[in-house]
């Protein structure tokens, strides 16, 4: 008997509501804060209700954990889930919900202090809401339409967060670029959904695995394919489809550039993940995505290597990022995809410390451009800590988080009989090194910092880098626990398929 | 049950009218309008698919498509207000004037 709760009323799992409830509520307190004259209220909103989320996951855990084959079912108009939409929660929902909320509890604690001077705060932290509850939608749903639904959803609050500082012309034509591709690969995901309905007459992923896994190929399953990846390709950066991202990520403001570099396209690359899974057998995409994956990591590094402007370095290491996270998804092993999402949760802490750090000196600095920044690191030193174990994370160094999540991704992938991702991975690592050395060597130069004033930046922000990057080593030294929770999750989405169909389809 | 030939001929067009409108087309607001045609040709398939039980008509792909509908209007609503903030910016509402972004 899996752990089935079916309510009469409306039922959504807790993070979720809270989210939602507390986004909706944002507005009506923004408004009274202006009242008040007491603006950081805004601020300490949000972090309340996403440091609820937090632990609202912490418990959904245990209550996963506690049930008998480890998933949840809720339906949500209650009805029986085949028929109409529900939540269905595993491990691997209850682990990307946690980096997610991590990630965002962070996130709003730095905002408070970074947008301090900006105005229209209210929709800003609304917006965020919004952005973070379809995120935890999008990693919970148990159907597609409930998918396309929160897709939309922080789809649409991303593009406004995008263009959210739109006194000077960068965000606006940025969010623009990222508007058309994501709208139109959303409305390839809608016909990749009503492709999936015509062969199977339903959305629900259990009854779609049940009855597509596993069928001849034919026409219609190479175009599901494509389809698919387009669809979901565009919101995680594969490559041909990246290129709104080196626009959208640097222009957006900084906290707002380490959530959607740290969560959103690593819940776009979980959607794929997931849906790919449930639908085709491994052995049917791994090839496809294996080009894919080489195309992506090598693109990214190499553009990266000509990036003079700071924040769009790190959009381009991003892209290449997810190049080392499609590997461990071709191999189609569990081992394979432990790496994968191990990677998803480093890479949200190492990429939001490194997009934090790098607001911190565009605030206090001014500039973006790397050669402007030159000494910049002698005078913040705290801020130049966090952003040089970010980067060597990034880059794979032994004793960082960054590190074992990549030995095993290569590791994997040498096991699958595929050794080409392996080498070109570890080359590309290797090639990594060159530009964030390059920032680093460009940060600590000694003879540019002599009679320069830039200060420190202010507590909470460098305060929550340096939590991040302690973060960092300390999941390298000791990744136990992470581990523990990432294999779960892997293993739900391989040898716990059965029970992921059984808790619908009795 | 409906034949499904000229719905799928349909669909089959309009993803190609809405590609290459986004690929040809200057004006933005016309780039949009390929957005449109795009989830149109998907919200055609998705209820010409829904006709093809026997005996009654699926209500599933009609409430999709109804909330894909709302979506969408917002999805474009959101682009023609970021299309205005360009008109303010450039002075003109074409793509091509817009390529300050590169690399």
């Amino acid at each position: 008997m899996v752990g089935q709760e079916l309510f009469s009323g409306f039922a959504l799992p807790l993070p979720l509501a809270i989210l939602l409830a507390g986004g909706l509520l944002s507005p009506i307190f923004g408004s009274l804060s202006d009242r008040m004259r007491f603006s950081s209220f805004k601020g300490a909103w949000m972090v309340l209700i996403s440091g609820g989320a937090l632990v609202s996951v912490y418990l959904l855990y245990l209550q996963v954990k506690a049930s008998a084959e480890e998933i949840l079912l809720m339906g949500v108009w209650g009805q029986t889930p085949p028929t109409a939409g529900c939540f269905e929660i595993d491990m691997l929902s209850v682990f990307m919900a946690g980096s997610i909320s991590v990630l965002g509890l962070l996130v709003s604690v730095y905002s408070i202090s970074y947008m301090a001077k900006e105005s229209r705060l209210t929709e800003f932290y609304t917006l965020m809401a919004f952005m973070m509850a379809g995120m935890m939608g999008i990693v919970m749903a148990g159907d597609m339409f409930t998918l396309f639904v929160f897709w939309e959803l922080m789809g649409l609050s991303s593009y406004v967060l995008v263009a959210f500082q739109k006194r000077t012309w960068g965000p606006i034509e940025a969010g623009f670029k990222y508007l058309v591709m994501s709208a139109t690969a959303g409305a390839f995901l809608l016909l990749s959904m009503s492709i999936m309905y015509g062969m199977t007459g339903t959305l629900n992923f259990a009854a779609l695995s049940a009855s597509l896994k596993g069928a001849p190929v034919t026409p219609w399953t190479i175009f599901l394919l494509s389809c698919l990846i387009i669809g979901f390709g565009v919101k995680s950066a594969i490559v041909p489809l990246h290129t709104w991202l080196p626009d959208a990520h640097p222009e957006a403001p900084s906290p707002i550039s380490a959530l959607l570099s740290g969560a959103v396209i690593e819940t776009g690359l979980y959607a794929m993940v997931r849906v790919l899974f449930l639908v085709f057998e491994p052995g049917f995409f791994s090839w496809p995505v294996a080009i894919l994956a080489i195309i992506t990591m090598s693109l990214g590094n190499i553009m990266a290597l000509l990036q003079t402007d700071l924040k769009r370095l790190l959009a381009y290491s991003s892209i290449a990022q997810v190049g080392y996270m499609l590997i461990g998804v071709s191999t189609g092993l569990s081992y394979g995809l432990l790496g994968t999402f191990l990677h998803i949760f480093n890479h949200s802490i190492m990429k939001g410390v490194a997009f934090l750090a790098a607001g911190n000196i565009v605030h206090m600095a001014g500039t973006r451009d790397i050669n402007e920044m030159r000494g910049v690191g002698r005078m913040m030193p705290i801020t130049t800590f966090a952003i040089i174990v970010a980067f060597l994370g990034l880059g794979g160094v032994p004793g960082t988080s960054g590190f074992i999540s990549k030995f095993i991704l290569f590791n994997a992938s040498l096991g699958a009989g595929n050794p080409i991702l392996a080498v070109v991975g570890v080359l590309n690592s290797t090639l990594s090194m060159a530009y964030y050395l390059r920032v680093i060597m460009a940060l600590l130069d000694g003879k540019a910092a002599e009679g320069m004033k830039v200060k420190e930046a202010p507590l909470m922000m460098a305060g929550v880098s340096l939590v991040m990057s302690i973060l960092i080593i300390a999941l390298g030294l000791y990744p136990n626990p992470v581990m523990g929770i990432s294999a779960d999750a892997s293993e739900a989405l391989i040898t716990g398929l059965a029970n992921y169909i059984g808790a619908v389809l009795r | 049950m409906y034949p499904l030939t000229p719905f799928l001929t349909a669909t089959g067009l309009m993803l190609i009218i809405g590609l290459t409108c986004l690929m040809v087309k200057r004006d933005m607001v016309r780039i949009l309008i390929g957005v449109e045609i795009l989830f149109n040709a998907a919200n055609l398939f998705f209820v010409a698919l829904s006709t093809q039980t026997t005996g009654f008509i699926d209500p599933l792909p009609q409430s999709v498509v109804m909330m894909a509908i709302v979506l969408d209007g917002t999805v474009i609503a959101v682009g023609l207000a970021m299309v205005v903030n360009v008109y303010r910016h450039y002075g003109t509402i074409d793509i091509r004037r817009l390529r300050r972004l590169k690399w």
